[in-house]
């Protein structure tokens, strides 16, 4: 096994994939987010337990990439109880780590986005690990 | 006789120039031979002009060479008619050019169109449209859990108000093989015309389109060693007068007044504005290679592989073939237990093996099997034993990775 696919699959992506963060369906929430891609049929959603600019709960469920599913795991787990402000901000932080642009190198990063690092090494995974992230910034956005 | 499987490895120079590579993913498209490339190459080269245009020698060779090719694609597939075969982009607009511009004048509310569980996207969403917009129904004919049509249901399904038929040849996600020729009885019964969709059959398999009589066949040149952009819409005579042009502009036309136009026929109607003159020859140069070779011994030496990797992807547990039928192609679809396709695929990747992982364009036939991806591996004839074992030995690796 070669040393960049051990990082690719860091311990705590294999972690959060193997037991992943509030992974359950609620259809009962008002706000669900589709993160999909119709090109690798990775098709998660985020439900969203939302109220006056915080976000409360956040469950997630769906398929995909051990990458998209722990990165998903961790996007529910460093979202949830954050204000929009913060939730956008740790959005742009993730994004920005896996594209390689964080505006900013003082950002500190929370270990788990760390763990994404080895995707750096993979350019065709950047997708996958950015899927949820993606949405969900969009989602946030439009509700400043 | 032994298939002389590394000699021709040799005529694909992507394998001189990467050795390494295991390339499993010929369903997507295949590898090109050195006779391809020159072709393309010697066109620009030393013979670049436009066709059906100049007086000049360079133009009207290129004209000769370029209406040669559709002879070379009649002897492939069993027409006797050169002008049965238009020069498309490739299957999905040969499609798109029976459905818009043979079909939709013809159905009305009520009218149906049939097609099967097992159609790539591109033989299912032009019917789905046109079906759509003309009030008609799309009936799909259902696949069992093999992964073969459910043809006992075909005679209900079938009627006087389904006005077409449209079915794969080869499933590019279960490898099955349709009896068409069963398929294609069933719908001339009833008048019927039948497309067939030959993307993974065609330069592969033989194909008799007389001997079928089938009505229209549409296939690309990239999944037969030959280039991409190019493609082939063969319709049958009797069909061509009722294929209305379907792109507008230069080269398709008889007469042109500000009032009125007058087309040619078929095929030259559907040529509209400078063709794909280099595709279009290597096409022709793949048609060559391909009748070079002794395809029951390249079947054979595909299927070969194919039988030797389910044995030894089954031995090795916790793996999931979807698709097992009876007839079936050089594709194998498969799960490994507790890891997604993607992860196995990406594995893959990092030792040289290409692979497909996803809904490779059959969203709704996985969805209707309960399997929302797979791993999808695809032989040709450059594939060896040793990228069998490779291949195998990969998969065991992110087995044990992952356990
Ligand atoms: C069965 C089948 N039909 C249609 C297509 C579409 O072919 P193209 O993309 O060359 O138009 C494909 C290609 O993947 C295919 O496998």
């Amino acid at each position: 096994m070669s040393s960049d696919l051990k990082k690719l699959y860091s311990d705590i992506i294999k972690r959060h994939q193997e037991a992943p963060f509030h992974f359950e369906k609620k259809t009962d929430m008002q706000n669900t987010i589709k993160a999909y891609n119709p090109i690798c049929g990775d098709r998660f959603e985020v439900y969203v337990d939302f109220d006056r600019k915080t976000i409360n709960q956040l469950h997630f469920h769906g398929f995909g990439c051990a990458i998209s599913k722990a990165s998903t795991s961790v996007l529910v787990k460093a979202l949830e109880g954050r204000t929009l402000a913060e939730a956008i901000g740790l959005c742009e932080n993730f994004l920005g780590f896996i594209n390689k642009d964080l505006k900013s190198n003082e950002v500190l990063l929370q270990e788990d986005f760390k763990a994404f690092s080895g995707v750096h090494d993979f350019p065709e995974r950047s997708d996958c690990a950015t899927l949820a992230w993606q949405e969900m910034k969009k989602f946030l956005e439009s509700r400043k | 006789m032994t298939f002389p499987v590394h000699a021709i490895k040799s005529n694909f120079p992507i394998f001189t120039h990467r050795p390494e590579l295991v390339y499993l993913d010929n369903a997507a498209t295949s590898q090109k031979p050195l006779s391809v490339i020159q072709t393309i190459t010697d066109f620009y080269t030393k013979e670049n002009a436009n066709v059906h245009r100049g007086l000049y020698e360079l133009s009207s060779r290129a004209t000769k060479r370029y209406e040669e090719v559709r002879k070379k694609v009649i002897s492939l597939i069993g027409a006797s008619n050169q002008n049965t075969v238009a020069f498309t982009k490739g299957t999905t607009e040969s499609i798109n050019i029976v459905a818009y511009s043979f079909l939709k004048k013809k159905l009305k509310a009520g009218d149906k169109v049939v097609i099967s569980a097992m159609e790539h996207h591109a033989n299912l969403i032009p019917w789905q449209q046109v079906c759509k917009e003309s009030g008609a129904l799309l009936e799909i004919i259902p696949v069992n859990e093999v992964g073969e049509l459910r043809l006992e249901l075909l005679d209900s399904l079938l009627d006087k108000r389904v006005k077409l038929l449209a079915i794969t040849h080869i499933s590019n996600v279960l490898g099955t093989i349709n009896p068409i020729e069963e398929i294609v009885f069933k719908a001339h019964k009833l008048k019927i015309p039948v497309l067939i969709d030959g993307a993974q059959s065609v330069g592969h398999y033989p194909i008799d389109v007389k001997k079928l009589d089938i009505d229209f066949l549409a296939f690309s040149a990239h999944k037969m060693f030959g280039p991409l952009g190019t493609g082939v819409l063969y319709c049958k005579e009797a069909l061509a007068p009722h294929v209305d042009p379907h792109t507008y502009g230069g080269g398709s036309i008889k007469n042109v007044e500000f009032e009125e136009t007058e087309f040619l026929d078929y095929p030259h109607k559907l040529e509209a504005g400078t063709p794909n003159i280099p595709g279009v020859l290597g096409l022709g140069a793949a048609v060559d290679y391909i009748q070079q070779l002794d395809i029951h011994e390249a079947i054979h030496h595909t299927k070969n592989l194919t039988i030797s990797f389910k044995d030894k992807l089954k031995s090795l547990g916790g793996i999931t073939l979807v698709g097992q039928a009876q007839n079936f192609g050089s594709i194998v679809s498969f799960q490994v237990k507790n890891i997604h396709p993607h992860d196995v695929s990406g594995f893959l990747a990092h030792a040289n093996i290409a692979v497909r992982a996803g809904h490779h364009c059959a969203q709704p036939l996985l969805e209707s099997m309960g399997v929302p991806a797979t791993v999808r591996i695809s032989f040709s004839i450059y594939n060896t034993m040793d990228d069998v074992d490779k291949t195998i030995d990969a998969i065991l690796g992110v087995k044990k990775f992952w356990s």
